[in-house]
């Protein structure tokens, strides 16, 4: 993409005009979206994203500038109108930017590494898969309109900076997603369902198109069925998978050092402190195999690691960048990150799940006189500082003397990411993990969240009825 | 390759395949630089840009673009976009016939100045908010230019570029007198660098903003409404929606059927002119290579025309405007260029309320219906006075106040709305003000 001389002239020329540290992330990307609604394609859609961003920093100001022009003469303007706009102050000027850089190459080693590449298999059969996802969701008569997306990414990574990190990566991604609207006349309700995961095409073998269309009809039929939740403080099983979705955006991004370094988080400081329920351990993890959100090294040439951020309900590590480090002194965990080449990296989720406990689950419903169990969460609205929350469940049912019974619709879970983390009295030991799109400073990326059957001892129930 | 160059090679890689492609290219470079306590707060230098296929099979079209301007990359984006319109299910799409339409350059020198004059002016805007006793706190200072490339071929004959661009600063200061406090924002827009004056610009916002202190609530009400420019171009926003070739074709105009009927006072007249030699959304030819002319859209109040592209003029069976929209990486739509809402003889504050500020637009008013409640801001004007009023909302039909316009400012203003309005003040009788 771009050449190591390339890369060593334009760090250079920023570390001798004052910059402390430079870095170069150069990506091309190509990608690929079907989407059809009733089988009928509705878009098709083919791209590549290409570019560069530069990012200096002075002390901790960090300026950056991006370009989809990567000629030596680009960007060679790119890094002298940033010394320039900085409009005459410099950070120190460290004579090791001047004796030019020794760049120690790494790459990727194929963790996760697709099966079926990119250009394999034809549109056609592609076409075939999402016909077969809409007369999968088609479970009974009412479910009427289905849509079907299948996202392909590849994704080539190279970052380079005055340290003399030379780092290449190839991240492939693959996401299914069905949504089935189901309607009897007076009712109208939805159900979604959409693996993905750091791989190609076989995501297929593992998720069969049809059992993602089933998943979502039946989802939909379920609401359609459901009475209007009651409304109240009760005892609330969460269900794995995209249930992990709540700690996610009311506990995760309280641990980033983008909200920390601000001091812009109620968790600011508390490394060393209970956080959590005893029974809570809370994991961001880079490396899971073909896991969405994983890949070998992170968006500034850090290798991903396995952090643990709360041990047994003890805050023991912050999910930090470099900046993050720098700002807050925290060691970096690989969790820079970017959407693209138009973003600077912050702090960011890659795979944030809490681990396996020892209740078997069905015992999670044992004893619990009435409550709802929650078992599919769709999107929700978080206070960022506080962690005030709401969730709407997208599947539920109501539990009566330790069983599960009708399903309800319209339930909304409300509360606070740090109270309701210490009220977990219970994690079970099914594991399972679901993809998502994360939106923040730095753009829109792919993470799992994901959990273990739990339960929470209260939650207000916000219902109709 | 230049974009010139990756167009060319494109159109003679579809001739050769017997395929009917558009090549579209645009690439945009984007400056700005945020003040705070002097320093430069944030700052962003950026050049994007690419091109997108769109080719047109036995009347099905499939898209694709790249950024990446190698041979490799060109030649698996035109695969795709002929293998992504194999695979739709729509038909009857066509390709325009193109011709010839030139290499022309609409920016010239207005934003060649050194980037440190720039950085100076933003400065010293900055420092003039701050150095006023009301100013609290200032959300943001910036300045930003936008300079934007475009070229289009076709393997029908279409073959054409131009380049035009922009500069502004804005700033939003938060003002303090007492009790009351007021946060408010200004933009003052230009093709040329040069023609901008940041410390115009500093006494229009530390006007703007400032004249809201001491605001006290509007008691609940009709009152006679005068709407500053801003708020005119609000509005023109969202009868944009409703004036759209697209949102015609899809069913959802309000307006659908009243071509040549009355929609509007005989004081309103409505153009869309890509051809203004200052307009800064001006172009000489549209997504689809048709060449840029004046739309006559409201005359005297009478609907004369929707916005098109060839696609959505088909589908109504009414003339292409020249409004395609397309950036590589989108799709075919429908978007205006420099749309005017002409000025009139002039606007006389007898008594009534001056809004100066609507907020929520885009959530509180339905662009179908244009039904609108909107909480405001404003000046009482009484007895040859004004004072601030706060704390009222505003409900009207969009569609039911363009027939009740009766003067016309004799000034306008070019307005960054999500597309580009030039506006004079408007003002309506009888308007129903919910207050205290």
């Amino acid at each position: 993409m771009i050449t190591p001389a390339t890369a060593e002239t334009v760090l250079t020329t920023a570390r001798t005009g004052g910059a402390d540290f430079a870095e170069l992330y150069v990506e091309r990307w190509r990608r690929r979206s079907l989407r059809t609604i009733d089988a009928k394609v509705e878009e098709a859609n083919s791209a590549i994203e290409f570019g560069g961003g530069l990012r200096l920093f002075f002390g901790t100001d960090v300026v950056y500038a991006f370009t989809n022009d990567l000629s030596d003469a680009s960007l060679g303007a790119l890094v002298e109108t940033l010394l320039r706009l900085r409009d005459g102050e410099t950070g120190r000027v460290d004579a090791a930017g001047r004796g030019g850089l020794d760049l120690r190459r790494a790459s990727a080693t194929g963790l996760h590494a697709p099966l079926v590449t990119f250009d394999e298999r034809d549109k056609g059969w592609r076409l075939e898969r999402l016909r077969e996802l809409d007369a999968g969701a088609r479970v009974e008569p009412p479910v009427r309109q289905v849509e079907g997306r299948l996202l392909e990414w590849e994704q080539d990574v190279l970052v380079a900076n005055s340290e003399g990190a030379w780092v290449t990566d190839r991240r492939v991604r693959t996401r299914c997603v069905a949504s089935a609207i189901a309607t009897d006349g007076d009712q109208t309700q939805t159900g979604h369902h959409g693996p993905g995961l750091s791989m190609g095409l076989e995501l297929f073998d593992r998720h069969p198109a049809a059992d993602i269309g089933r998943v979502a009809g039946e989802q939909a039929m379920a609401n359609l069925r459901g009475k209007p939740a009651p409304a109240g403080t009760m005892p609330v099983v969460i269900g794995n998978a995209f249930g992990g979705v709540i700690f996610h955006e009311a506990l995760g991004h309280l641990v980033e050092t983008t909200a920390v370094a601000r001091k812009a988080s109620v968790l600011t400081d508390k490394v060393g402190e209970r956080v959590a329920s005893p029974v809570v351990t809370y994991v961001d993890d880079g490396t899971t195999p073909n896991g969405w959100g994983s890949s070998e090294f992170d968006d500034e040439a850090a290798p991903t690691e396995r952090t643990v951020l709360i041990d047994r309900g003890i805050l023991v590590s912050y999910m930090v960048d470099r900046l993050g480090a720098l700002q807050t002194g925290y060691r970096p965990t690989g969790s820079g990150r970017r959407q693209d080449y138009t973003f600077a990296p912050t702090s960011r989720m890659r795979n944030t799940f809490i681990t396996p406990g020892e209740t078997p689950r069905d015992d999670l419903f044992a004893g619990i006189e009435r409550g709802l169990y929650a078992k599919a969460l769709g999107g929700g609205q978080v206070m960022p500082g506080s962690g005030e929350y709401n969730f709407a469940v997208t599947e539920g049912y109501m539990i009566r003397d330790g069983r599960i019974e009708e399903s309800v619709r319209g339930a909304m879970l409300v509360g606070k990411g740090p109270d309701t983390i210490m009220k977990v009295d219970a994690v079970s030991d099914d594991l399972t993990t679901s993809p998502g799109m994360c939106g923040s400073r730095s753009g829109s990326l792919p993470v799992e969240v994901g959990q273990p059957h739990l339960r929470v001892s209260e939650i207000v129930v916000g219902g109709e009825a | 390759m230049t974009f010139e160059q990756a167009k060319d090679y494109l159109v003679s890689q579809a001739r050769a395949r017997s395929v009917d492609v558009e090549v579209l290219a645009n690439a945009q470079r984007r400056l700005s630089v945020s003040m705070h306590d002097g320093r430069i707060a944030e700052l962003t230098h950026a050049t994007q840009g690419g091109v997108g296929v769109r080719a047109v099979i036995d009347g099905k079209v499939g898209y694709a673009s790249t950024e990446s301007l190698d041979e490799e990359s060109l030649t698996w984006v035109l695969d795709e976009a002929i293998e992504n319109a194999a695979l739709q299910a729509g038909e009857g799409a066509v390709m325009l016939e193109g011709r010839a339409l030139g290499r022309h350059d609409l920016l010239g020198e207005g934003l060649s100045a050194p980037v440190e004059q720039k950085v100076a002016g933003i400065k010293s805007l900055e420092a003039g908010l701050r150095a006023d006793a009301r100013v609290d706190a200032i959300a943001f200072a910036s300045y930003a230019e936008t300079e934007t490339q475009a070229v289009i071929g076709s393997t029908l004959g279409a073959d054409g570029g131009y380049r035009n661009g922009y500069a502004y600063y804005a700033a939003s200061p938060v003002m303090k007198r007492g009790d009351s406090t007021k946060q408010g924002w200004d933009v003052d827009f230009s093709k040329e660098f040069h023609a901008l004056d940041p410390g115009r610009t500093t006494q229009s916002i530390l006007r703007r903003v400032g004249r809201h202190l001491g605001a006290t609530p509007l008691p609940t009400g009709r009152y006679r409404a005068y709407f500053e420019s801003e708020v005119t171009g609000a509005l023109l926003g969202l009868l944009l929606y409703s004036l759209s070739g697209k949102t015609l074709a899809e069913g959802k105009s309000r307006l659908a059927g009243k071509l040549g009927a009355r929609i509007a006072s005989d004081l309103v007249s409505i153009v869309d002119d890509p051809t203004l030699p200052d307009g800064p959304a001006s172009r000489p030819f549209d997504a689809e290579g048709t060449p840029a002319r004046r739309t006559e859209i409201v005359s005297r109040g009478v609907l004369r025309s929707f916005l098109h592209n060839s696609d959505t003029a088909r589908r109504t069976g009414q003339p292409n405007t020249g409004h395609a929209s397309r950036s590589y990486a989108s799709t075919l739509g429908v978007a205006p260029s420099n749309f005017m809402l002409e000025t009139g003889a002039g606007v006389e504050l007898t008594d009534g309320v001056i809004v100066t500020d609507l907020m929520g637009v885009h959530a509180g008013a339905n662009p179908i219906t244009g039904d609108a409640s909107l909480q405001g801001l404003g000046l009482r004007v009484e007895g040859g006075e004004t004072r601030p009023v706060e704390n009222f909302a505003l409900s009207f039909n969009l569609f039911s106040l363009l027939e009740r316009i009766d003067e016309i400012g004799a000034e306008s203003k070019w307005l960054p709305m999500s597309n580009l309005v030039r506006a004079p003040m408007i003002a309506l009788d009888d308007l129903s003000f919910s207050g205290a």
